[in-house]
């Protein structure tokens, strides 16, 4: 679609998508949140992008492949179970660690956020291959 | 962790099928994760035949909270044959499987049914049997319409409404359930009953939707029909590894209910399951002996197999259920290997229409041998697996006092080796018709590693018939188990 104005605002939109899933990803184990809310938010920053400036600029976007996406996802949750298995807890199971960072920030992180990052790239890839395929099919290409 | 690896082997390759791009490598992977898959599930034997039962809690959770995941003798045997089948219908699949086929995603999706089946076999949770049911469910549905092909855009239909309609009843069963007891660990839930006998009638309900959910997974009489109207139309890798998979994962999970819940209420629940029993018995073995396609055939006689398996349970005695058990096992490796044939019936003369066949035997002796194992082990001929397996079946029935049914039972052999025989005559025996338009045989294609695993198959039924002795020691430890439900609940709420 040539319009300037709704270009401007899906880009700016899409920062603003992007940022509000990063920052509900990151607060998901204790708060409202989490890696599948985080992705849909994100998706839905990607599709409206898709929208107005077609599929292909979406797949540029995304650098690789939506079934990369969504097989790099399921590797990172993959390793979010095996490292529970490689320390002798049951698969699964949550391990917490705080590491400490400069200007004395602690950061209390674990296998639960592995695990949420892999769900939260993997429903991107998801929904992006999805969408992508009907635009497709439709010839939806602005 | 080694209950485990069961979901993981397949998720791995789902993940490395996403990454790479060439079929050709996907195709080798397929076999190395496949055969990963069983020579793991080989390492489960041992350690259950220490132990009982393998319990993993996962994510540390205890029992009734978390999900566990259990595996007692009977989900060992289930895994090792489920993955030796698998394994089998890979190698062959990377042969007869075509490139298109490949390319999107034949591999991928039979090891979404794999994880599916896996699952299923050592869920201790009813929501997660749920769970792998609808993996099972999705992977498959997509396995049978895979290319497109217009009949098989019919079955898989028919297939997916159908079953969906079950999963619809199995999960508002787990609704329900829920609502009464607020828990849905099988173990837990099989101790707060054998507690309070009481609360039976107030969980029927939600029991007898599961149990028309696992009755038309597992294609029993009134609920087949999804299954003769799909398994003859994707390509025989397809149904072969459906016939030994798909409708055993109902029947498993039949028997788990059906001795860590149904049996506190007898009266009500072994009539029900006893004549169904009987009537698929009947009623699969008629229809199979007048249909005319080879794999529709063999596909009306999974529901009379599916019969004997029942009527064993119903027997409810220790033999009767080894006797299940070992029938279960046998009827998966024979029913797969008789798809297998004819998959490779099918490439060589381009049809399965029995009364257009003909003459094999001459043509090919090994493929007349391989399925003359296979079939006549469905039949029940010594020193076939087959054999055993009903000898032992219509033993526990007499035992048990059910002289009719176990009549009934030895009868219905006799249809089946008439339906046998029919394919056997009609295919390898009689001259080609010449009046029917045969269509012209397709160039001759390579064939080597589909006979590899069609040999694989029939070596094994051979030898699970001569060597019965030792697998049905293994059954009757694993009945044992199943008699006794308070091993399994001690197990897996550790007490």
């Amino acid at each position: 679609m040539q319009n300037i104005i709704l270009q401007k605002t899906a880009k700016l939109i899409l920062i603003i998508m992007t940022a509000a899933s990063l920052w509900l990803l990151i607060r998901g184990h204790n708060n409202p949140g989490g890696g599948f809310i985080a992705g849909i938010v994100a998706a839905t920053g990607l599709i409206l992008y898709a929208i107005v400036f077609g599929s292909q600029k979406v797949e540029k976007l995304l650098k690789y492949n939506t079934r990369n996406w969504i097989g790099s996802g399921l590797a990172i949750i993959l390793v979010s179970i095996i490292i529970p298995i490689a320390l002798g807890e049951p698969p699964m199971t949550a391990m917490w660690t705080t590491i400490s960072l400069p200007f004395s920030i602690s950061l209390h992180t674990g296998t639960p956020h592995i695990f949420e990052t892999g769900v939260y790239i993997s429903v991107i890839g998801i929904i992006l291959s999805i969408i992508i395929t009907i635009m497709e099919v439709l010839k939806w290409n602005s | 962790m080694s209950l485990f690896a069961h979901i993981l082997i397949p998720l791995g390759f789902i993940i490395l099928a996403l990454l790479i791009k060439k079929a050709s490598i996907k195709r080798r992977l397929a076999i190395l994760f496949a055969a990963i898959n069983f020579l793991w599930s080989l390492t489960l034997i041992p350690i259950v035949q220490f132990n009982d039962i393998i319990v993993v809690q996962t994510g540390g959770w205890e029992a009734p909270y978390g999900i566990s995941l259990v595996a007692d003798k009977f989900s060992v045997i289930m895994l090792v044959i489920a993955a030796f089948i698998f394994f089998i219908s890979t190698v062959y699949g990377a042969q007869e499987v075509d490139k298109e086929r490949r390319k999107s995603g034949h591999f991928f999706f039979s090891f979404g049914v794999l994880a599916g089946v896996n699952g299923s076999f050592i869920a201790g949770d009813i929501f997660n049997l749920y769970v792998w049911f609808e993996v099972m469910l999705m992977s498959s549905f997509i396995l049978v319409s895979l290319g497109g092909e217009r009949p098989q855009m019919e079955g898989s239909i028919k297939y997916l409404i159908l079953n969906l309609i079950s999963a619809l009843f199995f999960v508002s069963g787990v609704g329900l359930l829920y609502g009464n007891l607020g828990t849905l660990n099988m173990a837990h839930i099989s101790q707060i009953i054998a507690n309070n006998k009481e609360i039976i009638p107030l969980l029927n309900p939600a029991l007898i939707l599961m149990f028309v959910s696992f009755a038309i997974k597992g294609a029993l009489v009134p609920f087949f029909f999804w299954l003769p109207a799909s398994y003859h139309t994707p390509p025989p890798t397809v149904s072969a590894m459906f016939a030994g998979l798909l409708t055993k994962v109902g029947i498993y999970s039949l028997i788990r209910f059906y001795t860590l819940y149904l049996y506190h209420d007898d009266l009500f629940w072994n009539k029900i399951i006893l004549w169904l029993g009987t009537a698929s018995m009947i009623v699969g073995a008629m229809a199979a002996s007048s249909q005319i396609f080879f794999r529709k055939i063999l596909s009306f006689h999974i529901i009379s197999q599916i019969g004997y398996i029942v009527i064993a349970l119903a027997f409810f005695t220790k033999a009767s259920l080894a006797a299940a058990i070992f029938f279960l096992v046998h009827n998966m490796l024979s029913k797969t290997n008789a798809f297998l044939v004819g998959g490779i019936i099918r490439r060589q003369t381009g049809t399965l229409n029995i009364k257009a066949l003909g003459d094999i035997y001459r043509q090919n002796p090994i493929w007349a041998i391989l399925f003359f194992i296979s079939a006549f082990s469905l039949a029940g001929l010594p020193p076939l697996s087959g054999f055993a397996a009903k000898y032992l079946v219509i033993k526990a029935g007499v035992e048990a006092d059910m002289i009719l049914i176990s009549m009934i039972a030895l009868f219905t052999g006799i249809l089946t080796l008439f339906s046998m025989v029919k394919i056997w005559m009609e295919v390898f025996w009689k001259k080609v018709p010449e009046d029917i338009a045969v269509p012209l045989p397709v160039k001759k294609r390579k064939e080597h590693w589909m006979l590899t695993a069609s040999i694989a198959m029939a070596v094994m039924i051979i030898i699970m018939g001569v060597n019965a002795q030792s697998l049905l020691n293994f059954c009757n430890s694993a009945a044992h188990t199943l008699l006794n439900p308070d091993i399994y609940i001690n197990a897996v709420l550790n007490q």
